[in-house]
């Protein structure tokens, strides 16, 4: 090998995403391969077999459980990006001072637990519910509207709870796209509505394309939401692995149900990626296969959406008239920040409930549950222990996540797309399964009910969004920049630190939120690492409300929501100060 | 070491890394020999049976023998942790509540510890109550609740949960095989006593009757208590505790014991637990009546050791599932049946259930 050849193979950008290429290798492909494997093996006589898999097919009902699921996350996927869309694109534009306090309420909803957003939607939307009481207090209605215990109810759940994220990934690219941009199209003709949807929609649609899929990827593996706020139809998948797993201890069936949902999943990944370019983000901009038949239909897609909208924004210019028409959007924007806080205004003051129950309105106000929280050690340790180990996990997840993005963004390797779909791996094959393999790693070296077995099973569920969501950020950004830097003289290290880092900023911020709530609400592994011992904050709540929901889980949320929110207006003041 | 466990416990995991991990994990082991006093972690239900069970059976215990006892809270089907727990050797509890079907799953996997005594030890107890592996410590019942504040006239049996003309109201069923197909065929007329094995289609037949009628198919027991409080639902199959704190809590409803379907949770040990010596002489502990009677103060479930009634008030006895007047309306349901065909009708219902 000649040292030309030993330079090429060390400079080569994909080196950036060994750590974390390593780190998955150990922590996730290991464990859950070894789990899978399950699927061909006879559980009875430990031989190689298919039996597994022709079950799932000499009946309907997995399949059909797979098509409601994906019907329910496509439809969440569409849903939550309609409705972020526009919400990203008023924070985008409002001033950065202001729009770090529009982004503070949007992100409110992550740090309610989900488990006690499911209750809080049961409260709102139930027959006897709050909605259902003001509809026919105000005689709007005669009989409760049905919004409970049917597909609405489950698509309101898992909505809310993907609005953010899909707010969160669309708002670096956003941020980062020039305005004037658009005025400079105004100046040369274009009509606002045009100049907007031929120059900064198109800019904006790596953060888009990028929200979609990791909405729709999470959105399967949803259990929860389905099992509490869903009717007789709406079944889905992960509800039943999990059967499998911890009721019929039947894992090569759950093995074989996951192995199935983990194809249908890369299946539907490749085809997003063909017609959107999703791993265009790992830089392959401008290669041939932009110009493929299916990827030229994809465009033909957006440009019908885009004539379509054009025709609306001009009709409800003629029918409102123009001042309204411009504030459509902020009135949109509020209207969907009221929904997103909602449940968490509810959550508040049932804390303060005398009651033994989640009821809205309280009968009566106490401090008797914050009282049970403060006095309760159990409670306090696992707040902070879900702090602690949510920190950690959101600093590993985004290290790694940024040299692997950085590293995709960088490279022209056609092994760059392969990569992008190996880090998406984790989302995708369902958590139960994960955890449960990891339970037989750790317990050989010694994790199991460890801090440190923690930080490493979440950092390996946050890991798709940091990468995703560093990923578009750099489809952003301009690469000349390095090339200028070094040009001045500035070597790698002195580029990446002075000028990619500060650039992309705002995604390296967004990627630590997403891993830190990935972290700080996840419960599968928690159940599965903790063993009851190094209880986190989800798992304590989880143990709680398993036999007897009381207003405990309220006054605890009430108490996260303020010290995060404390935490996240001093790391403000604190930046700012720096900047100044 | 089953010859049931799958290749990847035997082979993959533990092969692997054998050495290492008999001496890390073994650990515990020695320490029990040094030390007469030892901890055992007892995993129970949670949330009231913590509190519940410190005052009947972990804190008399550590101070009559001096070990100590910590309490962390289970999953609600822990089969699958207690699997892995076996097959890596990290017993990360000593003593796991389990119910009937997690404890015949895993005994049948040759998971469990025996307990070292029998029915001939403690005569009071329910002969349901005790096996080779396993101490049966509280009995809840499958019924259904109604609200007494809507409905007009009140139902008393599973025909009259099933039929909607005579008693209308919205209703709201598990959406499970198990203890719904035993209710359909109630309401059909088949006799408590004669109810297995299950007559599947014919309790398909008439769960066809009422699928449209189902307001709510639930899923979690915290769901029941929350629907029957805020009046979601009228009518509402579930476990009796779950009702009873809704009840306590003020709600206007009822319990009807009447064919109502039992079963009791109770105490294991892990196959191969180290501490397997202290965890027996804690269970054996626990099948004391008076100990028993302790808990009934503030958990809504029997006590399986049936002389706890001598210690027990009146007024508290008629919400317990094993009072004499409640207990004889019921019957256990048989875990062995479900044990056999579980998976089966799981799918089935599955599928009927989404057609």
């Amino acid at each position: 090998m000649t040292a030309q050849a030993i330079k090429r193979v060390f400079v080569n950008p994909l080196w950036l995403a060994i750590p974390g290429i390593l780190f998955l290798l150990v922590f996730f492909v290991y464990p859950v391969c070894s789990l899978l494997l399950l699927s061909v093996t006879d559980p009875d006589t430990g031989q190689w077999a298919v039996k597994s898999y022709t079950r799932i097919l000499n009946t309907d009902v997995y399949l059909r459980v797979l098509g409601i699921t994906f019907r329910i996350a496509a439809q969440t996927a569409c849903l939550s990006l309609i409705i972020a869309y526009p919400l990203a694109y008023w924070v985008a534009s409002l001033p950065e001072r202001v729009r770090n306090k529009a982004l503070l309420l949007i992100i409110i909803p992550f740090w309610t637990s989900y488990l006690v957003k499911t209750f809080a939607w049961m409260i709102m939307l139930g027959r006897m519910g709050v909605i259902n009481s003001i509809l026919i207090g105000a005689e709007l209605v005669k009989e409760p509207l049905p919004l409970l215990h049917n597909e609405f109810g489950v698509l309101v759940g898992m909505v809310h709870t993907m609005v953010p994220l899909a707010v969160m990934t669309m708002l670096p690219v956003m941020t980062s796209i020039d305005r004037r941009l658009i005025s400079a199209a105004q100046t040369l003709g274009a009509s606002p509505s045009k100049a907007f949807w031929l120059v900064y929609f198109k800019l904006s649609l790596p953060g888009v394309t990028a929200g979609g899929l990791l909405v729709f990827i999470s959105s399967l593996g949803f259990f929860i939401v389905p099992a509490f706020l869903g009717g007789r139809q709406q079944t889905m998948l992960a509800q039943l692995i999990i059967t499998q797993v911890s009721e019929l201890l039947n894992w090569s069936f759950a093995g074989a149900l996951s192995v199935m949902m983990l194809v249908t999943t890369l299946t539907a990944v490749f085809f997003y990626d063909l017609i959107f370019g999703i791993s265009s983000i790992a830089g392959k901009e401008g290669s041939e296969s932009s110009h493929s038949k299916i990827r030229i239909f994809g465009l033909q897609i957006l440009e019908f959406i885009s004539t379509a909208a054009n025709i609306l924004s001009q009709l409800s210019r003629v029918i409102l008239g123009g001042y309204v028409t411009e504030r459509l959007l902020a009135v949109f924007a509020w209207l969907i920040i009221g929904f997103l806080i909602m449940p968490t205004l509810l959550v508040i003051p049932i804390g303060f409930t005398k009651s033994e129950f989640l009821e809205f309105p309280p009968p009566g106000y106490s401090l008797r549950w914050f009282e049970t929280y403060f006095n309760s050690a159990l409670w306090l340790t696992a707040t902070s222990r879900s702090f602690i180990v949510a920190f950690l996990a959101a600093c590993l997840a985004t290290a790694f996540g940024a040299g692997t993005a950085l590293a995709l963004a960088k490279s022209s390797s056609r092994w760059a797309g392969f990569i992008f779909g190996f880090f998406l791996a984790p989302m995708i094959v369902p958590r139960i399964v994960i955890a449960v393999g990891m339970f037989y790693l750790f317990a050989r070296i010694g994790l199991v009910a460890s801090n440190a077995g923690l930080v490493i099973g979440h950092t390996v569920l946050s890991l798709p969004f940091t990468v995703v969501t560093i990923g578009a950020i750099l489809k952003t950004y301009d690469m000349r920049l390095d090339q200028a830097a070094s040009t001045l003289g500035a070597n790698r290290v002195r580029t990446l630190i002075h000028i990619t880092l500060p650039v992309i900023k705002g995604g390296l911020i967004a990627a630590f939120l997403f891993a830190f709530i990935t972290s700080f609400d996840e419960l599968t592994v928690a159940i599965f690492i903790s063993g009851g011992l190094a209880t986190t904050l989800p798992k304590q709540m989880w143990d709680d409300m398993i036999l007897q929901l009381n207003p405990t889980l309220a006054a605890v949320s009430t108490v996260v929501l303020i010290v995060v929110t404390l935490l996240l207006l001093i790391a403000e003041r604190f930046r700012k100060n720096t900047i100044s | 070491m089953t010859m049931k466990s799958p290749k990847l416990t035997r082979r993959g995991l533990i092969g692997a890394a054998g050495g290492l991990t008999v001496t890390t994990l073994a650990a515990p082991a020695y320490m029990r020999q040094a030390f007469a006093a030892t901890q055992i972690t007892v995993a129970d239900p949670g949330g009231p049976f913590g509190p519940a069970f410190r005052k009947a059976f972990y804190d008399p215990f550590e101070k009559e023998t001096g070990n100590k006892v910590v309490n962390v809270a289970r999953e609600a089907e822990p089969t699958a942790q207690f699997k892995a727990m076996v097959d890596t050797k990290s017993y990360i509890w000593d003593v796991c509540t389990l119910t009937l079907s997690a404890r015949d799953i895993l005994a049948k996997q040759g998971l469990l510890e025996p307990i070292g005594f029998t029915i001939a030890d403690t005569p009071d107890l329910m002969p349901e109550a005790i096996s080779q592996h396993w101490l049966g410590t509280d009995v809840y019942s499958t019924v259904f609740a109604y609200r007494t504040d809507r409905m007009k006239e009140a139902p008393k049996t599973w025909a009259d949960f099933f039929n909607v003309e005579k008693f209308p109201g919205r209703r709201s069923l598990r959406k499970n095989p198990i203890d719904t197909l035993e209710q359909a065929l109630l309401a059909d007329g088949v006799p408590l006593d004669k109810l297995y094995p299950l007559d599947v289609d014919r309790a398909f037949k008439k769960l066809n009757s009422i699928k449209q009628h189902i307001a709510v198919w639930w899923t979690g027991g915290a769901q029941t208590t929350q629907m029957l409080q805020s009046g979601e639902v009228d009518m509402i199959s579930g476990w009796n505790a779950r009702f009873q704190s809704a009840i306590d809590g003020g709600t206007p409803a009822k319990i009807v014991w009447n064919q109502g379907l039992y079963s009791i949770e109770g105490w294991s040990i892990p196959k191969g637990c180290p501490k397997a010596d202290v965890a027996r002489a804690f269970i054996k502990f626990c099948s004391d009546p008076a100990r028993q009677a302790l808990f009934t103060e503030g958990l809504a479930y029997g006590p399986t050791n049936l002389s706890a009634y001598k210690t027990i008030a009146e007024k508290r006895a008629v919400d317990l599932p094993t009072s004499p007047v409640n207990l004889k309306q019921m019957a256990i349901a048989d875990e062995n049946w479900w044990a056999a065909n579980r998976s089966a009708v799981t799918e089935k219902f599955n599928s009927w259930i989404l057609s």
